[in-house]
């Protein structure tokens, strides 16, 4: 399994129970939707796995390290294994999208011969090769997501986590970026999504996880999103 | 390190300090005046101590003999005082010498003598000189115990005046020095958060994608150097030339004034005050670091 978290709960010093005892196992190359109203716990348990936030209790591995574990030296190569995309896709409006997605090989001290490549490759895996020197302000919000989301996989990470990836674009975008998550996924990557989307999660007919409160209330192989938007 | 991301480093510094150019100015310049403040102060107290030891090391004690010795006893009281430790030398200087130096010191003003015409009122006198400043004050007071000695002086009131002038101006310039550097460490620390501020995202983006802490931090604890450095270098400019020009103008009128020559004693506070910048814009980029950026 290259994620597992047991017993896993999270406790904020407000006091709010994000997280209450979750149980859950993902295997390598699974693509898992995760569900649930605002609120519920979905971005704890997204955040958690890049150790933005510690689990109170509980033991969580991902990707072979065990999170609660790391010393903040170690979290840095947890996350190179990783790669994370947001709903605001968080791109250097200074950097051109060549760049931007260079800047992630960059800030690991990549070796520069493969830099060139390794960022026109995963560029054409997104569509964006020929506007790889525009500015993120000269795109649209879906060309913008698709630069992130070459960001996050030019390292080949082992595991994709997405935070609301189509939070912010129109249907007819959001199906050419989950044409991009599901064609990454086709090569091998775990994909963890928190999503609302309910069109996209009964499409897909992917792994989905439940959360309502801090607890997982349904994991279903090939589920459908069961809520009313 | 690598050699490539040395250079970002240094291009990402100059990005900053262009970025925050008034307040990059701002830091450069407190940076240049506390150390030349510093720099001056350090120099005043290293002349004064120089000038306090040349006058210890020099010190004489001046031993007075009795009037109604005869030869014999002089001599006598000559051989005790070369006996005892820590003498260097010692001289013997006849009432009528001392008679004729008194007259040249008077110069002009020898009439003055005339009054007393042929009566010498001046005791013979040894002068001693001993190996260490230490022995001043022993000596002498073992010297005036001897039979046959009159008085044993030396210029303690002159030295001690000197010292204490020194401890002042040390004490006063110390507390001067520790109030310039905390403003320029917290006039750094600012400009280092500014910085920090207008690259949150990036450092956001870094820690998601798996940077490094110190590959986080190191653009910004160069920048703090880079700041203090050039500070550094702009009192060590200025420092260096007012030393000339006053060194010049005492050498002119005082001529006796003992300074320390300008090398190369003027390289080592150079060193010092580059080195002592440079400390100081990283301790003022390691206070922001450590409060604002939270890696």
């Amino acid at each position: 399994m290259i994620i597992k978290m047991k017993d896993v709960s999270k406790i904020y010093e407000n006091g709010t129970i994000a997280l209450d005892h979750v149980d859950i196992g993902i295997e390598k190359g699974e693509f898992v939707f995760i569900v649930g109203a605002s609120g519920a716990g979905k971005s704890t348990f997204i955040r958690m796995l890049f150790r933005e936030v510690l689990p109170t209790e509980g033991t969580l591995d991902v990707n072979g390290r065990d999170v609660l574990k790391l010393s903040p030296r170690e979290v840095p190569y947890l996350r190179r294994g990783l790669g994370v995309i947001f709903q605001d896709y968080r791109l250097l409006p200074e950097k051109t999208v060549y760049e931007n997605v260079a800047f992630a090989m960059q800030v690991i001290e990549a070796p520069r011969r493969t830099m060139q490549k390794s960022v026109n490759s995963v560029l054409e895996v997104v569509g964006l090769k020929d506007k790889c020197k525009c500015f993120p302000s000269q795109l649209s919000g879906g060309e913008q997501q698709r630069v992130a989301i070459a960001r996050a996989i030019v390292n080949n990470p082992a595991i994709v986590i997405a935070d609301e990836p189509t939070g912010n674009l129109d249907p007819e975008t959001s199906w050419g970026i989950m044409d991009i998550f599901r064609r990454i996924n086709l090569s091998g990557t775990t994909i963890v999504m928190a999503t609302h989307d309910k069109a996209i999660v009964d499409t897909m007919k992917k792994r989905v996880i439940a959360i309502e409160d801090g607890r997982i209330v349904r994991d279903e192989a090939k589920g459908v999103y069961g809520y009313e938007n | 390190m690598k050699i490539r991301t040395l250079e970002y480093f240094i291009r990402e510094v100059f990005v900053s300090l262009k970025r925050n150019n008034w307040m990059s100015l701002a830091s450069i310049g407190t940076v240049a005046v506390s150390l030349f403040i510093l720099g001056m102060f350090l120099i005043v107290v290293l002349n004064l101590n120089k000038m306090a030891s040349s006058l210890e090391s020099q010190v004489q004690i001046s031993v007075y003999l009795e009037d109604d010795l005869n030869a014999k006893q002089i001599d006598r009281v000559g051989d005790r005082i070369k006996n005892l430790q820590g003498v260097d030398d010692v001289t013997y200087i006849a009432k009528e010498k001392a008679l004729e130096r008194f007259k040249e010191r008077l110069g002009e003003q020898k009439f003055l003598l005339s009054a007393i015409s042929e009566t010498n009122p001046l005791p013979n006198a040894y002068e001693v000189t001993v190996k260490e400043p230490q022995f001043v004050k022993t000596t002498a007071e073992a010297i005036h115990e001897f039979d046959g000695v009159e008085s044993a002086k030396f210029g303690q009131d002159v030295v001690e005046h000197l010292f204490d002038l020194t401890r002042l101006i040390r004490i006063f310039g110390l507390s001067i020095i520790g109030v310039l550097a905390v403003a320029t460490v917290f006039i750094i620390s600012n400009t280092i958060r500014l910085t920090v501020f207008a690259r949150r995202k990036e450092i956001a983006i870094m820690k998601y994608v798996g940077a490094t802490d110190w590959f986080i931090r190191w653009p910004f604890l160069m920048e703090g150097v880079v700041l203090g450095c050039i500070g550094g270098l702009i009192a060590a400019i200025l420092l260096r030339s007012a030393y000339a020009g006053v060194t010049e103008k005492i050498y002119n009128t005082l001529a006796f004034f003992p300074l320390i020559p300008e090398y190369p004693f003027l390289n080592y506070i150079s060193a010092f005050l580059l080195i002592g910048g440079m400390a100081i814009g990283a301790i003022g980029s390691t206070i922001s670091l450590k409060r604002f950026l939270k890696v």
